[in-house]
């Protein structure tokens, strides 16, 4: 089945060296600058002179601009379309269709807000293809996030998929047996009872078993933890997460200043 | 005394009527393999539980009796303490996958990090371990792409890596086919030549007649028989009372009923009915 369950892509980069939290902290930095900044090109700016770069930078090319095509594209394009038709401002209509005209200024503002969420998810895919899962999860752990919380946080992403599938066997199983799945929509709705038992009530067990299972490896140990990675955060971590704050201190107080 | 040393333990899982063990005696040495084997609802996966400390710490109700395992008192000490001590994996290998964890050698190590092991241990432990049950090959999978039987390696794997003093195993090869259970038993008896103790459930009988020391055969929530493995694996007892037998062993016992087999032990194994019916 799924044999690659996150985002995460092994290479050797500096992207990838850098620590987890440094690269949440420039994820995040990029969003907040681009929705704060004052001017309307900054969003195209970082676009072009940071994320792009820096994809390079983190060897994720090919990725990055697989994801682009098939997940950013597509939401910015919408977000696009929406704004260009639906935002009532400005007077040089360039054309009209049916009852909705398209302003130059609808248009403008439209290919801005498309560009701002570009940034955005590309900043989340960006940190999303550099960072492992594992070495995150441990990194906040060691900070002080608690064991279980990220346990939870973890194991759902990777537990998800997984149910989605037996769902998928259950309804097979169940269909091979007569059941209908496939009519009007209220007979479906009807339909899915049977497969919530199963579900719901196979997963109640898992559960249990699962705490068994983890709790025999030690799970709840008071025993300080370790971790197989060696999770760097150099002194440089800390100098470009403070130098990143800064820069997003700087864009709001620049927006309150001139608005 | 004895490594472990069960002493009329009778449990009962909370809101039932009818105990799931009823005065179990059972003493075991240090670096013995002892079988456990019953039908369904035997009993069998309860007893694991008690010998691991989830019975009574994790799933309460009640318990009466002694139950000690490597010098700790069940009812002095905490699952934290015992868990260090045995190592438990069961059936089902998909339930045992922590989902912690993306790669199969950080699923193994899991069970380190947990308990403090430091890193430059970690790997070493982790390598070895995976050598022993021969899936180093699989060191880069996701846990969840593997196949069931690679899933109960792993299990067995995440355990052994922690290297307890007590292994209990429910039912480590049912995904497996003959040839992976074969491997598994090999590193199980080694383990137990290595001092490590061992109590496994299983209903491959002829398996068992092979690797272990002794067979412990329990039905309705007691102990209905233990012994040698031939001598018990061939008991008129167990059969009466539904157990499953060796296709060596009813074959034999037929025969031996019209006057084909001439010795007086039947055999469980294929090996020893050869030998058998050369003579
Ligand atoms: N969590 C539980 N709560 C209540 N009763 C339980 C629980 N688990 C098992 N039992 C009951 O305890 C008895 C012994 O069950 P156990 O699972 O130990 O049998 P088993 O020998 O392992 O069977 P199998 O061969 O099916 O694995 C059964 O009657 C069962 O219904
Ligand atoms: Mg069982």
């Amino acid at each position: 089945m799924h044999e690659r369950l996150s985002f995460f892509v092994k290479r050797d980069s500096a992207l990838h060296h850098l620590n987890p939290l440094t690269k949440i902290v420039l994820a995040l930095s990029i969003i907040l600058v681009s929705i704060f900044s004052p001017w309307y090109w900054t969003s195209h700016g970082l676009l072009l002179v940071v994320i792009v770069p820096l994809v390079f930078i983190g060897k994720v090319a090919n990725e990055y601009f697989t994801s682009a095509l098939r997940l950013i594209l597509p939401a910015a394009g919408f977000i696009f379309f929406m704004q260009a038709f639906f935002q009532p401002i400005g007077q040089t209509v360039i054309f009209n269709f049916w009852f909705l005209d398209i302003t130059q200024e609808s248009l403008l503002f439209a290919f801005r807000i498309a560009t701002r969420i570009t940034v955005m998810i590309s900043a989340f895919t960006l940190f999303l293809l550099t960072t492992h899962p594992s070495e995150l999860m441990s990194d906040l752990t060691r900070r002080g996030l608690p064991p279980q919380f990220a346990y939870v946080i973890i194991s759902t992403l990777q537990i998800l998929p997984q149910m989605q599938a037996k769902a998928q066997t259950i309804i097979a199983a169940q269909r091979s047996r007569g059941l209908d799945t496939e009519s009007t929509f209220f007979k479906r709705i009807g339909s899915v009872v049977p497969l919530v038992s199963p579900l719901v009530f196979g997963s109640l067990v898992e559960v249990e078993e699962r705490a068994i299972a983890i709790e025999a490896r030690g799970f709840t140990s008071k025993k300080a933890k370790t971790s197989l990675y060696e999770i760097s955060d150099r002194s440089s971590d800390k100098f470009i997460r403070w130098g990143l704050v800064i820069l997003v201190i700087i864009s709001i107080v620049l927006k309150l200043w001139l608005s | 005394m004895a490594f472990i040393n069960l002493n009329n333990v009778t449990y009962k899982y909370p809101l039932t009527k009818t105990p799931a063990l009823q005065n179990i005696n059972l003493q075991v040495n240090e670096g013995e393999f002892v079988a456990i084997v019953g039908p369904n609802g035997a009993g069998k996966s309860t007893l694991c539980y008690t010998l691991a400390g989830f019975v009574p710490h994790f799933f309460k109700g009640e318990i009466s009796g002694t139950v000690e395992v490597a010098g700790m008192d069940s009812s002095k000490s905490t699952l934290d303490e015992w868990v260090l001590n045995v190592g438990l994996a069961f059936q089902n290998p998909f339930n045992q996958i922590s989902g912690a964890k993306y790669t199969v050698f950080e699923e193994i190590a899991f069970g380190l990090e947990n308990t403090g092991v430091p890193r430059n241990e970690m790997k070493p432990r982790v390598e070895e371990a995976m050598k022993l049950t021969d899936i180093s090959n699989l060191a880069d999978r996701s846990p969840y792409s593997l196949s069931g039987g690679q899933q109960q390696r792993v299990a067995l794997t995440s355990i052994l890596v922690m290297r307890p003093k007590l292994l209990v195993l429910d039912e480590p090869t049912s995904q497996m086919d003959p040839i992976g259970t074969r491997e598994v038993f090999g590193v199980i008896r080694k383990m137990a030549e290595g001092g490590m103790t061992v109590v496994m459930v299983e209903h491959k009988m002829e398996w068992i007649a092979n690797f272990a020391d002794r067979v412990v055969a329990l039905k309705d929530g007691q102990v209905l028989m233990e012994g040698k493995p031939n001598e018990v694996l061939t008991s008129e007892l167990l059969a009466e009372n539904g157990f499953g037998v060796s296709r060596y062993t009813s074959t034999t016992r037929e025969a031996k009923k019209q006057g084909l087999w001439k010795k007086e032990n039947l055999p469980v194994t294929l090996d020893e009915a050869v030998e058998g019916f050369k003579k």
